[in-house]
């Protein structure tokens, strides 16, 4: 990696810096210090690397006496030692002393990013026994069911429209692939580290989008730790969403670095124009060039079809809110990206597509049904309710700073502007569909780029700026102390928000084998009941069986329907119905804190379905019971 | 070394090459091994990751802009793993998929890659007018 240094940052405190010397020689390295001992260490290196290998110490020494067996209303934030959370401050300290050299020695902040990633995603990797994440467990019966099958099947028509999973199948078909070649028995040999995998290989996408925008290597490094710590949404498991989104990063990268259109730069080409900051326009292409980049483009675009239906949508509007830009008006290749997400949508993806296209009737406009989190219920709980409490916060943090950005580098902001047309495309989204209540975090998670890259820069101030741009000592000193305090701040945002109910994402092993042996016990075309589709196995063998998740809907539905569960089943169970009802522990535990059910709800319908006559126990033991139903 | 004698392709590239244009191989022979050991996913995962990607995009030929090196490794595995997508999708399309024809098919087109000059990235290897001056040798 040839190392461009465009501001060196001298001997300050973290977060200031003193006046970049001058960069005509963008790969020059700083000259050495005149003299020193020979064997002595340096403190500035030795303040480098030594909090990298306390924490790393730290954080292995954490991982035995992390209880997650035994998680109680905080998740894992309570069973987490105090070694571990100071490895967390270590790696914090470590990251903002290596800031002082991110210009001449990036593998520092590099390193210290990626072992951040790490220190936050790698505990469950590393320590659970089982798959983490019930939707994570539904993936991995998608890979089974077409490993299984060995060919597509978009129009099947599965029960809960599972059958959308063939429409868009790149990513199973691709872990189908890895599965195989692994010699593994199935994706649950690997999927607990998707977080880790997608984090590292989004890290340099997320470095060259910065880079486009800014020379400053500090403010760059410091937009990817801010992203890390703002990415609690936990899209970044094994799913079609975190290949999705690391493609459409990869798509954005190449899209402001190389369909810059000619004397389109205006002003922004004169340094004198720019924030100290920020980097200059890449340098313009012609038209060939760019229709060549586009074919370049066009298996990556492919792949964003092939591996989720709405990443090519977000892509789509994301290319066009750069269309607003001079510098990115690029029509066709727009119009390249429409006309594979409308080819996709029309063939393989024609049974879905034509049903949401069905339904936006009612949903377009609908700006507060489509923005709610999830499919019903308020947080219930302490953990839930802090998670949801922490994860607001989080994105008021992040959406302040971003906006501080705005009002105070407002020629950064300009330069950067393609950035944060990227990053606000995505919201009108909600206009449109609710997504089965995840729109709210999918806009979310693809508005962070560049909200991550304009919070860095209202915490890292501008070096080297001269005459009227030069940076007052006094923002340089208020930068030094709100950087490490803003880190420390949105780090501890980040725990609760992405571990606060971690009890509804960690399974033991034994829940999973009850779950598996009563689905294998069903008989092909039996209705499976279950009060959600979260738990573990939930879609074992879907494709033979059908389901109903019935206490998926608002809780007055549900509390009529604690009256008389059995009743309430029976009567809207077809008759000749052979039905298993499968409830476990983890679904006691997310109908609780999703308020899909109210405090002691599970415990009741569980007591009343097993007195009921209409149902006959199959199996009960400490992580739930099965009931058989068949129908009179 | 002057600079007529300097090779049409440097060693350390046609190695690259050669070890780029193999990776495909090797994670195949690695699918002998027993299932879930390391030797046996390691290179398989990095292979699918990188190995298509870095194929595709090195070498680029001429001046490198600062960042080209990064452009390459950031942009290697959402390349690679498009095409990983594509081409087993493609295969489950055809019901042909099995994972040697998965491996076998990204290898192919890995060893035809590094064989080939990098894809063409326009600003990755045009020297920026506005910063970087042209070498005395190139200007005309």
């Amino acid at each position: 990696m040839p190392q461009h240094v465009p501001a060196p940052v001298g001997e300050s405190t973290a977060g200031s810096a003193q006046p970049a010397p001058p960069t005509g020689q963008p790969d020059a390295v700083p000259p050495e210090p005149a003299r020193r001992l020979p064997g002595a260490p340096r403190p500035r290196t030795l303040l480098t690397w030594l909090p990298l290998l306390l924490a790393a110490a730290l954080w292995i020494s954490s991982l035995p006496h992390i209880g997650f067996r035994s998680m109680g209303e905080y998740g894992l934030l309570d069973r987490l030692p105090v070694t571990y959370y100071l490895s967390l401050l270590l790696l914090t300290a470590g990251f903002l002393v290596s800031l002082r050299r991110a210009g001449t020695a990036p593998w520092w902040p590099a390193s210290y990013c990626a072992g951040l990633l790490m220190a936050l995603k790698g505990v469950p990797a590393v320590l659970y026994d089982s798959e983490r994440y019930p939707w994570a467990s539904k993936h991995d019966a998608v890979i089974d069911h077409l490993l299984a099958n060995g060919e597509l099947r978009p129009d099947e028509g599965l029960s809960g429209n599972m059958s959308a999973y063939d429409q868009w199948p790149g990513f199973f078909t691709l872990n189908g692939g890895l599965v195989r070649a692994f010699g593994a028995d199935s994706a649950a040999a690997y999927l607990n580290w998707a977080p880790v995998v997608l984090g590292l290989l989004m890290m340099p996408v997320l470095l060259l989008i910065y880079r486009t925008f800014s020379e400053d290597r500090r403010l760059v490094w410091t937009a990817v730790w801010i992203f890390q710590l703002a990415n609690w949404v936990g899209q970044d498991y094994l799913a079609p969403q975190g290949l999705g989104f690391l493609l459409h990063l990869a798509v954005l990268a190449v899209v402001v670095r190389h369909f810059v259109r000619p004397g389109s730069a205006g002003q922004l080409r004169s340094r004198a124009c720019l924030d100290p900051a920020a980097a200059a326009v890449p340098p313009p292409t012609g038209v060939r060039q760019r229709a060549v980049c586009a074919v370049v483009l066009v298996p990556v675009i492919v792949a964003v079809n092939a591996v989720h239906q709405l990443t090519p949508v977000m892509l789509c509007v994301t290319l066009l809110a750069l269309c607003l830009t001079r510098r990115y008006r690029n029509l066709g290749l727009l119009a390249v990206a429409g006309a594979i997400m409308l080819a996709w949508d029309l063939t393989m993806g024609r049974p879905l597509f034509m049903e949401t296209l069905g339904t936006l009737r009612d949903s377009l406009g609908e700006l507060t049904q489509n923005s709610r989190a999830g499919y019903a219920g308020q947080l219930t709980g302490a953990g839930p309710e802090l998670a949801g409490r922490a994860s607001i916060l989080m994105v008021l943090a992040v959406a302040a700073l971003a906006g501080a950005a705005l009002l105070l580098r407002r020629r950064l902001a300009h330069s950067a502007l393609p950035l944060l047309l990227a990053s606000v495309a995505p919201v009108p989204l909600f206009v449109v569909n609710d997504y089965g209540g995840e729109m709210l975090f999918r806009v979310y998670l693809f508005a962070l780029p560049g909200a991550a890259f304009f919070a860095a820069a209202a915490l890292v101030p501008a070096v080297g700026g001269t005459g009227a741009h030069r940076v007052r000592p006094s923002v340089r000193r208020a930068g030094a102390v709100a950087l490490p305090v803003t880190l420390a701040a949105l780090l501890a945002g980040f725990m609760p928000a992405y571990y606060g109910k971690e009890r509804m994402n960690y399974t033991p092993p034994a829940e999973t084998a009850l779950v598996t042996r009563a689905i294998d016990r069903a008989p092909e075309g039996a209705l499976i009941l279950a009060t959600t589709g979260s738990f573990p196995k939930a879609l074992h063998r879907y494709d033979r069986l059908e389901h109903w998740f019935f206490a998926e809907q608002e809780l007055p539905e549900n509390t009529e329907m604690l009256k008389d569960p059995a009743g309430y089943l029976s009567t809207r169970l077809p008759p000749g119905t052979t039905a298993y009802v499968i409830l476990t522990r983890t679904q006691d535990i997310y109908t609780a804190g999703e308020g899909l059910l109210p405090p002691g709800g599970f415990a009741s319908l569980t007591r009343d379905l097993a007195a009921s006559p209409l149902f006959h126990v199959v199996e009960r033991t400490g992580h739930g019971v099965v009931l058989r139903y068949d129908s009179p | 070394m002057s600079e007529n004698r300097r090779p049409v392709l440097p060693a350390r590239q046609v190695l690259t090459r050669t070890a780029l244009g193999l990776s495909g191989w090797v994670a195949l022979a690695a699918t002998a091994l027993p299932g879930g050991t390391p030797l046996r996913w390691s290179p398989v995962l990095l292979f699918v990751c990188f190995g298509p990607g870095l194929a595709l995009l090195y070498p680029q030929s001429g001046p490198l802009r600062p960042g080209a090196r990064l452009e390459a490794a950031a942009l290697a595995a959402p390349l690679g793993l498009s095409l990983a997508v594509t081409v087993a999708t493609s295969l489950f399309l055809v019901e042909a998929f099995s994972g040697t024809a998965f491996l076998v098919s990204l290898a192919a087109l890995t060893t035809l890659a590094s064989a080939l000059p990098g894809l063409p990235l326009p600003a990755a290897t045009r020297g920026a007018v506005e910063r970087t001056p042209a070498a005395p040798a190139r200007r005309r």
